[in-house]
Parts: C-alpha cells; sequence; structure tokens
C-alpha cells in the first residue's frame, strides 16, 4: 500500500500554474525559487494569441501562434476572442456572433454552439483548446513537468454563467482547477509583493475584450478587495472596432453590404486595425492600411492620435465611469487613494494612461509588464494554494448582488455585491396558502430591483412541505458562494422533523452531465480524428506503393516466376478498392501488398547491384 | 470558553483555533456575534470586528487547505459563515435588523403603521427626487436634490440613535421597544432608499461632465 501511495505522490508536480487566459493573448506562470515567472519555451515568447484556427482539410485545428499566422489568410476559418462568448445566451452576444465565421446556435441549455465542419463546439471547447495549448507551452518551459494543478483567472466582474463556463472549459482540457481567481486582484498580488505595501490600492484593468476595477486595502499581507465595477464586453477589441469602422466607411463604395458583413472581411480588417492601434501607441500618426486581393480592392487612410483618440474617448469614459463606482462603493474619495496599478495591454494606449491618471491625480504604476502581471499573480496564488505560504492572503468579493424573486417579480437580495467571499447566507421563507406543499424559487443575479432586469441563475421547487395553514412552514434558504464566486443554493423546510433538502447547480449553462458526456464525445472524437488521419496516409502510402510497383514489374517481369508474379498481380488488384476504407482493412491491403512485393524489391535491389557493378547507368536498368 | 479539540487551547471563536490553525465543526445555525466571540449587543467596535474578521480569515480561509479535501470543504463552509456574519454585523441597519430577528420582533413586512408626518417627509423628497432623475445634468431640479442629502444624512444620523437607544440594552423579548426598534428601522430604510438614488443621481452627474 505504502509503495502506491508514494507512486502517487510522485506522478504529481510540485508545481501548480497560473493561467491568465486572457480574451485576446494567455499566458502561463510558476512560482520558482522565491518569485512569479512568466513560463516561455527557450528563445520563444510567454505569450499565446487567444486564437483557434480550422485548417479547411479538416485536420486538427491550429491553436495559438500557428492559428493566428493563418488568420490573415483565411480569415473566415479562424476564431478571435472566444473569451467574449463564454457563459452567455445568444442574445446577449449578438454584436459578438456577427464576426464569427461559423454558424451558430443556441442549445436547450441556452449554451452557443458553433458549427464548424458540422460539428459542433461550445465556446467552453474552444476555451479548452487554449487551455491546453498555453498550458503545453508552459509546460515546455518547465523541461516537461507537467503540473495539472492550475489557477486560472477570469475578469472579476464575470457573472455565475460566466465562471461555471470557465471551470468546465479546464475540465475539458483535463485540468484540476485550484481555484478561479479574479484578474484585478492577481494584479495585485504580483504587484504588493516587492514591498510592505499598506493601504488603498486600485487596479485599472484595461484588457482585449473585458474592463475591471478593483479596490482593495492592504495591510499586514491581506489583500482584501473592498469594491470591484466593470464591464464584461468592453476592450481593446472595441478600440479595433473604432478603427474597422473608418475601414467599412471608407469602402462603402467599392464593397457590397454583404461584403462588409462577411466575417472574413471583418476579421482582415480587425488585423489591419489592430496593427495601426499599435503604431498609435507610440507614433502621432500612422496607416490604416488593408488589401484584399480576391475583389482588388485597397484600403488606405492615415490616422493621427488626436482623431483615434476622440474615437475611443466614449469608451475611456466608461472606464471612468466603472472607477467611480467602485470608489463610491468602497467608500473612498479619489484621493483617498494609494496607489493605482494598471493592468491589460489597452493600458499602454497613451490617452487611457492620461485619463487615469487625471481621475485619480495622481500617475498610475506601470512597473510591471500590463500583459504579465495577471499570470504572475495567479502564480502567486497557485503557490499559496499549494501550501507554499501562508505569509499572505487574499480575501475578493463576489461582484453582483444574488437574490430571490419575491412577490409582484421584485427581487429580495440575499447576498449583496462586494460581499467577501465565500460567503453564507441563510434567509427565512414560509407558505402563502393553506396546505401548499411546494414552494418556487427563482435566483437571480444582479443590482436591479426587478427580476427581469437582472440574469436568471436558477429555478427550482423545494416539494414535499407538510400541509399546514398558510406562513406556518419555516423554509430555510442558505446562498453559498464559494471562493470561486460560484453559488449553490439549498432549500429546507423546518418546522417539521422531516426536512427537504434541494441543492441547485446554476443552470445557465452545461450541467455536470452534459460535460461528462461531451468530455467523452470529445475522447472519442479524438479516436475518430485519428483514425481518419491514419486511413487517409494509409490510402496515400498504397498509392505510391502501386504506382511504384507497377512501374518496376514492366522492366523485371521476365525475372520473376509465375506465382510471384500472380501473387503481386492479386495485391495490386485488391489495393485499387484502397480508396474508401477503413483504416483496419486499409492496412491489411498495404502489408498484403509489402509482402507480394517483397521478392520483386529483393530482385529490383539485385539489379541495381548488377547495374553498378557492370558499369550501367542506373536509369538503364 | 470552550477548548480545541485537537490542541486543547482555548477557543476565541468556534470556527477554528488559532493555536493550531484548524477549521472545526460547527453549527450551521451559531450565532453571527459567537462565530466573532461576540455577546449580542448593538453597539459594538467596528475596528475590533474587522481586525477578528482578518484574524480568523487567516487562521481558517480554505485557500490554506487545498491539499485536503476534507478540511478544505470545512474551511470553505467556516469561512462562509465567518463571512456571512460580517455582512450581519458590520453594517448597523442590518445589525440592528438581525438583532430584532433573534429577539422576535416583528419583521419589516409587519411594522406598517408610520407616523403621518414622516410619510408626507416622503412624499417631499420623492418628488424632488422624481424631478430631479426627469432633468438634465446641472440643471436647478438636480441641485434642488443634491440640496435634500445633508438634511437626509443628519436625520439618518439621529434614528440610528434613537434605534442605539432602543436596543441597548437589549430589550427583552415581545417588548414594545422591538416594535418602535422595528418603525425606526424601516424609516431608515426610506432615507437610504433616497441616499442611494441621490448617489446615483451624483454618479450620473459626475458622468454628464
Amino acid at each position: 500500500m505504502g509503495y502506491i501511495e508514494l507512486n502517487v505522490l510522485n506522478n504529481q508536480s510540485s508545481l501548480a500554474m497560473g493561467i491568465d487566459l486572457g480574451t485576446t493573448n494567455s499566458l502561463a506562470a510558476v512560482w520558482r525559487d522565491g518569485r512569479p515567472v512568466i513560463l516561455h519555451p527557450e528563445g520563444k515568447s510567454g505569450s499565446v494569441p487567444s486564437v483557434v484556427h480550422f485548417p479547411a482539410d479538416g485536420s486538427q485545428p491550429k491553436v495559438g501562434r500557428e492559428g493566428r499566422d493563418h488568420a490573415a489568410a483565411a480569415p473566415e476559418r479562424t476564431l478571435f476572442s472566444v473569451k467574449r462568448l463564454m457563459g452567455r445566451p445568444a442574445a446577449d452576444v449578438q454584436g459578438e456572433l456577427a464576426r464569427i465565421p461559423f454558424p451558430t446556435s443556441e442549445g436547450d441549455d441556452g449554451v452557443l454552439r458553433l458549427n464548424i465542419d458540422g460539428r459542433e463546439f461550445t465556446p467552453q471547447e474552444l476555451s479548452a483548446l487554449i487551455l491546453n495549448r498555453v498550458h503545453d507551452h508552459g509546460c515546455r518551459a518547465l523541461n516537461d513537468e507537467k503540473p495539472d494543478r492550475v489557477v486560472i483567472t477570469v475578469p472579476a466582474y464575470f457573472d455565475d454563467a460566466q465562471r461555471q463556463a470557465t471551470r468546465d472549459a479546464a475540465r475539458f482540457a483535463g485540468l484540476d482547477v485550484l481555484r478561479i481567481v479574479n484578474e484585478p486582484t492577481a494584479a495585485c498580488l504580483a504587484y504588493g509583493l516587492d514591498q510592505e505595501k499598506s493601504g488603498n490600492v486600485v487596479v485599472y484593468d484595461f484588457g482585449g475584450g473585458t474592463f475591471d476595477v478593483s479596490v482593495l486595502s492592504i495591510a499586514d499581507g491581506v489583500f482584501k478587495v473592498l469594491s470591484t465595477a466593470g464591464d464584461t464586453h468592453l476592450g481593446g477589441d472595441d478600440f479595433d472596432a473604432a478603427l474597422v469602422g473608418l475601414i467599412v466607411e471608407g469602402l462603402a463604395g467599392e464593397l457590397s453590404e454583404e461584403e462588409l458583413k462577411d466575417p472574413g472581411f471583418l476579421t482582415a480588417a480587425r488585423l489591419s486595425a489592430e496593427r495601426c492601434k499599435h503604431a498609435l501607441s507610440k507614433d502621432p500618426q500612422a496607416e490604416l492600411h488593408m488589401v484584399l486581393a480576391a475583389r482588388g480592392v485597397t484600403f488606405h487612410r492615415t490616422v493621427t492620435r488626436a482623431e483615434f483618440e476622440a474615437l475611443i474617448e466614449p469608451l475611456i469614459e466608461r472606464t471612468i465611469d466603472s472607477c467611480r463606482r467602485a470608489l463610491s462603493d468602497a467608500g473612498l474619495a479619489p484621493d483617498e487613494v494609494n496607489e493605482v496599478v494598471m493592468v491589460g495591454g489597452s493600458t499602454r494606449v497613451p490617452a487611457v494612461n492620461a485619463a487615469v491618471e487625471s481621475f485619480f491625480g495622481r500617475i498610475p504604476h506601470t512597473e510591471l509588464n500590463p500583459d504579465e502581471v495577471v499570470a504572475l499573480g495567479a502564480a502567486v496564488q497557485a503557490h499559496i494554494l499549494i501550501g507554499g505560504s501562508r505569509d499572505m492572503l487574499l480575501l475578493d468579493v463576489i461582484p453582483l448582488s444574488l437574490g430571490l424573486e419575491t412577490v409582484g417579480g421584485a427581487v429580495s437580495k440575499l447576498v449583496m455585491r462586494n460581499s467577501t467571499i465565500p460567503c453564507s447566507v441563510t434567509e427565512g421563507f414560509t407558505t402563502y396558502a393553506d396546505n401548499q406543499t411546494g414552494i418556487d424559487f427563482h435566483v437571480v443575479q444582479g443590482e436591479r430591483e426587478m427580476v427581469s432586469d437582472c440574469r436568471t441563475l436558477a429555478k427550482f421547487q423545494l416539494k414535499g412541505i407538510p400541509p399546514m395553514p398558510a406562513g406556518m412552514a419555516r423554509v430555510a434558504v442558505r446562498f453559498h458562494v464559494d471562493a470561486d464566486g460560484l453559488l449553490t443554493v439549498s432549500a429546507r423546510e423546518e418546522s417539521t422533523g422531516a426536512s427537504t433538502r434541494v441543492e441547485v447547480e446554476p443552470m445557465s449553462g452545461l450541467s455536470d452531465e452534459e460535460v461528462e458526456r461531451m468530455l467523452l464525445s470529445s475522447v472519442e472524437h479524438a479516436e475518430e480524428d485519428f483514425a481518419v488521419r491514419r486511413a487517409a496516409d494509409l490510402i496515400t502510402e498504397i498509392g505510391t506503393m502501386r504506382t511504384a510497383t507497377e512501374r518496376s514489374l514492366d522492366g523485371v517481369r521476365e525475372h520473376l516466376d509465375r506465382e510471384t508474379l500472380e501473387d503481386i498481380e492479386e495485391a495490386l488488384k485488391a489495393a485499387e478498392e484502397a480508396t474508401s476504407a477503413d483504416a483496419e482493412r486499409l492496412q491489411a491491403l498495404r502489408d498484403e501488398l509489402e509482402r507480394a512485393t517483397l521478392p520483386l524489391a529483393a530482385l529490383l535491389m539485385d539489379d541495381v547491384a548488377k547495374a553498378a557493378l557492370s558499369g550501367k547507368r542506373l536509369e538503364d536498368v | 470558553m470552550a477548548s480545541c479539540p485537537h490542541c486543547g487551547a482555548e477557543l476565541e471563536t468556534p470556527l477554528g483555533c488559532g493555536a493550531c490553525l484548524s477549521p472545526l465543526e460547527v453549527e450551521t445555525s451559531v450565532d453571527p456575534f459567537a462565530l466573532f466571540g461576540l455577546t449580542p449587543s448593538f453597539s459594538i467596535d467596528g475596528e475590533e470586528l474587522r481586525t477578528r474578521h482578518l484574524k480568523y480569515s487567516r487562521w481558517i480561509h480554505p485557500d490554506y487547505f487545498a491539499a485536503d479535501p476534507e478540511l478544505r470543504a470545512l474551511a470553505e463552509i467556516n469561512t462562509g459563515l465567518l463571512n456571512g456574519a460580517l455582512e450581519s454585523l458590520e453594517e448597523p441597519l442590518r445589525r440592528a435588523d438581525h438583532l430584532l430577528k433573534v429577539r422576535g420582533g416583528p419583521s419589516e413586512s409587519e411594522v406598517k403603521d408610520m407616523p403621518q408626518a414622516f410619510l408626507m417627509e416622503v412624499l417631499e423628497w420623492s418628488e424632488v427626487l422624481d424631478e430631479a432623475r426627469a432633468a438634465e445634468a446641472g440643471t436647478p431640479p438636480r441641485e434642488a436634490a443634491f440640496k435634500l442629502k445633508p438634511s437626509l444624512d443628519e436625520e439618518r444620523t439621529a434614528r440610528i440613535q434613537t434605534i442605539t437607544g432602543l436596543l441597548e440594552p437589549l430589550p427583552e423579548s415581545g417588548s414594545e421597544a422591538l416594535t418602535t426598534a422595528r418603525r425606526e428601522l424601516n424609516a431608515v430604510r426610506y432615507l437610504d432608499r433616497a441616499l442611494r438614488e441621490l448617489e446615483s443621481l451624483r454618479l450620473a452627474e459626475a458622468e454628464a461632465r
């Protein structure tokens, strides 16, 4: 027994990886030699583009840098910013869907499906491909040590369904999620390492697809989040979209309305816009340039920084509005903030930096690479979680209130936004009719007063309440938000000895059974994919063998005995059917052909040897 | 005071032991005050409450028990209870609400008879706030609304003081003071709704600028 236990221990990596699963780029880090380090294979960047490309020949999807390399040539088969689709019903992401180059639909479970070459993918599965890629990328930097325990970051403002979707993606990727951590909180952890800081810190996290602002108070190694606010649909992608608008406007005369809406065209335009945006962070003006070779159309225009800033000003203003709300929730004035930390690629835009500096009246910190700081913080948290340190503690909050529907469609809030998690709250309810034996519960998330303005998380019924007069039943409803920010609800009737208990997992998303089923089917698919590839390889190989055999046979026919000749011709005839058989049958055909042609090969070898010895040119043999 | 079943040290909170740093099995129905090692009382030292919250978090937070699924689950439950208790106690209004509930006082919806004078007052603010909401930023109706804030704040403080007087010392179950306190509490809820409205108007005003 002891031997087996030892083995288990040996198999588990002593490391845990922190992964920043970003909208545009993803990154992994680990704790090594007393500090967090970004994982990058020798001579390569650690950053993995969050891009998935599906080759037209149906072969394995290309993920990361490789996927991105194919994007320009085949935008119509490439997916960007999958994170924006995570945990969202189709109705909430119509704008996003317009740029998705594949047909989409919504399952009965409310989860989006992308139909790619006849196979359905959920955003969770696509994210899993990216997670696998970034995990592999990181493992290569660890000499192939494979830490399967990971901490994954999400935007602080992600709701329950979006967090759940992220956790499911990790399950599809075969990773063991130690914790889901909020991105700005992770960033603060990375910044707080060097100095013995204490005071109030604002983390302004403007990434590719999401914006978050968190206010933290730091004292004695405890990082306590006071409040968080944000927008899960606001990011650098929107800056690109503003520039894409210029291209669309400029090409309106040359391309049809339909062509201008084509996802392939939009992706190509987006890539041009992104290049221009990056240049504008350094230079006062830049070129917005795009060539559509297939249509013989070229777009070219110079964009000044002032022009760009005017376009994105309303977007920046929305981030400042969130800062105001976060401060108001934390009960702080801008001048009570001791430090401001900048995180995310969009903070490289000078206008963003200027707006933040002017709102808080202080120069924000930009010492750490804004693209790396979240992954570094995730590695710190991973280190704490595997028992590496008790010096620090992160106390995070839930970004949006949780409640139940009450009379008239109003919301009764049980857990308020910005409550420290994990958090348990119990509230008492009762029956409103005589002999009522069941109560319906409708769990929602959001700040609005009415259920219709909030996001439905779950609906369930507590049954088995013993018949009694109205108002006599005592039903305790318990909300538990775990350390990942995920909610579990249970209800129990307490007035009689017999209590009923219902456990509810939020339903907006994949159920556990669905995840299991999809995990299984992806394994089956992987086998299927492998078989298809193997068959294709065999068909090619048999084809080459046939051609070679037929060509050589003519020259040496007279040197072969009749039996061998018949044997070869039989095998050749059989191989002709090698166009659509399954891999097993193909393998048999190939092996048979190889066996039958062995004497021929020997003869040829011999002939070649003879020719060489007699000074003949090989071609004459 | 109870002692730790593992190491025998005296316990400050039933949630866990500060000496051997382990979470302990606890009934989920334990009173929030007891979880913080405090005796139920309306007047509490907020700083002390927050200090204890951080201290206990460092003892029993699930982050420190990730390697052991059983301990982790217990730490998760206990920290959930600790944080839930902080939510009920930190803010005076919720603390009062909690005390009224455990003392068997009437619930929010059971006390509907607000004094006529107070209701007239509420109507007046509502009118001012309605007009401000309909008006543009920087206009006189908005200014008029913001002028309400000092008097609302003042009234809130006064009513919290009244509640303190009623709940300090804690009244007996079923006493009239509980009903009076609930009425005051309901009045503060009206005030808070107006103050929240003012805060969102202030944010909207800043956004417009």
